[in-house]
């Protein structure tokens, strides 16, 4: 009798985890339906809530006592976010959304937890290696980012801003290759074209921006690209240059490091640093302006 | 293999083969653990313990209550593991064990589904590394008990001694650490 007493454990506490795993697994695939795992197992998915999370948002606001500025991105059952103290960088955060409860964490104990409730989303971010707590609230924003990001073999750089559902995008290698590209965002992918044969597709996971583009036929590039904060961007000059039309486009990274290509005619050159405090530059001992594009902008002609 | 070897095996070769399978199958279990916490991608969500503020806090408390019955286990293992222990003191020890165990399951499937394997502090990554022997303890030990009669005296403490320390550690690596930042709260 005894001798079985340590298998029955053993089957036991195999059981017991298989029935809590598996109560896990159904939670998570279904958010809706009630979980019995158990007597004293709840689902934290709040089944009954009729709010859900839209499908891909952006929420943007700040800690009730202004300590910290939150940004949260959902896309579909993923979520993330930034959070950015008065000191400090910033701290990032990856999780998930179960109905219409996002659920973060970071690294050092960094946490966000919120529910959507409409347009607006309210919680609590949590920092300092889980010391501090803050109320939060933030609203669904129009939909208007910034993303750059590399290829991988780190080819080309490229910016691409998206407004609502428009996007317009910059790839380029500071030299000779160079493409505008005009597109939409739909739900989670992103698709963009420009003249000869460029493009670029992607797809949108939390803050991140993952494809291939295409600046010209025959070229083509996997990229990964992350939601950036200014001065990141795409900006763009239309200037004349001892009387030839040139159209200068450069590809700001968060960082302030700008790739740019100048285009007159069939010719092209490394575009001249950007002021990016004033949007100047100078080129044959002319000063210009460049002008930041926004996704609703034009920049393939039709 | 010769005969002689087989006619006349050493005493000590009796012990040999249940123990390379207990000691054998913890090992596996505590890798098979470490490496499904370190590719299972994280949920960073799963079913709560109703009933307190956080999942966190449901974990804290569900080991507090693990550890009381481990405290009980030690007791009585020790007496056990010497003669002229009363017949009831097994039975204590048998299901404070099994209680204790039971208790922690619900907290080992939340940490390796939602959270898996950390490496991002000293104590995530000793914490981690402890639920890994925790768990590869108690399969050996149990595995043992089952060949008891052919084991060295010294197994089933030694075993009973690593699942007991390695949970102390956990627990203070967890709950001890989540009441001593955050409060003792439900």
């Amino acid at each position: 009798m005894s001798r079985r007493g340590p298998l029955i454990t053993l089957a036991s506490v195999v059981v017991l985890a298989a029935i809590f795993l598996w109560a896990n697994t159904v939670a998570g695939k279904s958010a809706t339906g009630t979980v019995a795992a158990g007597a004293a197992a709840t689902g934290t998915a709040s089944p009954a809530q009729t709010a859900k999370a839209p499908l891909s948002a952006l929420y943007a606001g700040r800690s009730s006592g202004n300590e910290v500025a939150v940004a949260v991105a959902i896309n579909g059952r993923k979520a993330a976010a930034n959070l950015t103290p008065g000191q400090g960088g910033v701290i990032q955060l990856q999780g998930s959304v179960t109905g219409d409860t996002v659920t973060l964490t970071g690294g050092n104990g960094a946490a966000l937890s919120g529910s959507v409730s409409g347009v607006a989303m309210f919680g609590t971010v949590t920092l300092g290696g889980g010391q501090q707590s803050f109320p939060f609230s933030a609203e669904q924003t129009v939909v208007e980012a910034i993303y750059t990001g590399r290829s991988s073999g780190n080819e080309v750089a490229l910016a691409i801003a998206t407004e609502g559902r428009k996007a317009v995008a910059y790839v380029c290698n500071g030299q000779t290759i160079e493409a505008w590209l005009q597109g939409s965002v739909n739900g989670n992918q992103v698709t963009l074209a420009g003249k000869n044969g460029a493009s670029l597709t992607g797809s949108l996971s939390g803050l991140a921006l993952f494809g291939t583009v295409t600046p010209a036929a025959g070229l083509n590039f996997p990229f990964s690209a992350e939601l950036s904060p200014r001065p990141a961007g795409v900006y763009q000059a239309r200037i004349t240059v001892n009387g030839l039309a040139t159209r200068i486009g450069w590809t700001v990274l968060p960082d302030g490091t700008q790739l740019g290509v100048a285009v007159a005619g069939q010719a092209r050159h490394p575009a001249p640093p950007l002021n990016l405090g004033t949007n100047s530059f100078t080129l044959d001992g002319g000063s210009f302006t460049a002008a930041p594009v926004a996704g609703q902008d034009t920049v393939v002609s039709p | 293999m010769t005969t002689e070897q087989t006619a006349v095996p050493l005493a000590r070769d009796q012990y040999a083969k249940p123990l390379v399978v207990a000691l054998g199958s913890g090992c596996a279990v505590a890798v098979a653990l470490g490496v499904y916490g370190r590719l299972h991608h994280p949920t960073h969500y799963a079913l709560d313990v109703a009933g307190f503020s956080s999942p966190l806090y449901a974990k804290a408390w569900l080991t507090t209550a693990a550890v009381v019955f481990a405290v009980v286990q030690l007791g009585t293992g020790y007496r056990i593991t010497r003669s002229a222990a009363p017949a009831w003191m097994a039975a204590v020890h048998r299901w404070s064990g099994r209680i204790a165990i039971l208790l922690t399951v619900p907290v080992i499937v939340h940490c390796l589904y939602a959270l898996g394997f950390g490496t991002y502090s000293a104590r995530v990554l000793a914490h981690s590394v402890l639920g890994c022997i925790f768990y590869g303890a108690f399969v050996a030990k149990m595995l043992s008990l089952l060949q008891r009669d052919k084991m060295p005296k010294w197994v089933l403490p030694v075993l009973g001694g690593v699942v007991f320390v390695s949970l102390i550690a956990l627990w203070a690596t967890s709950a001890l650490w989540l009441f001593a930042t955050k409060g003792v709260h439900s």
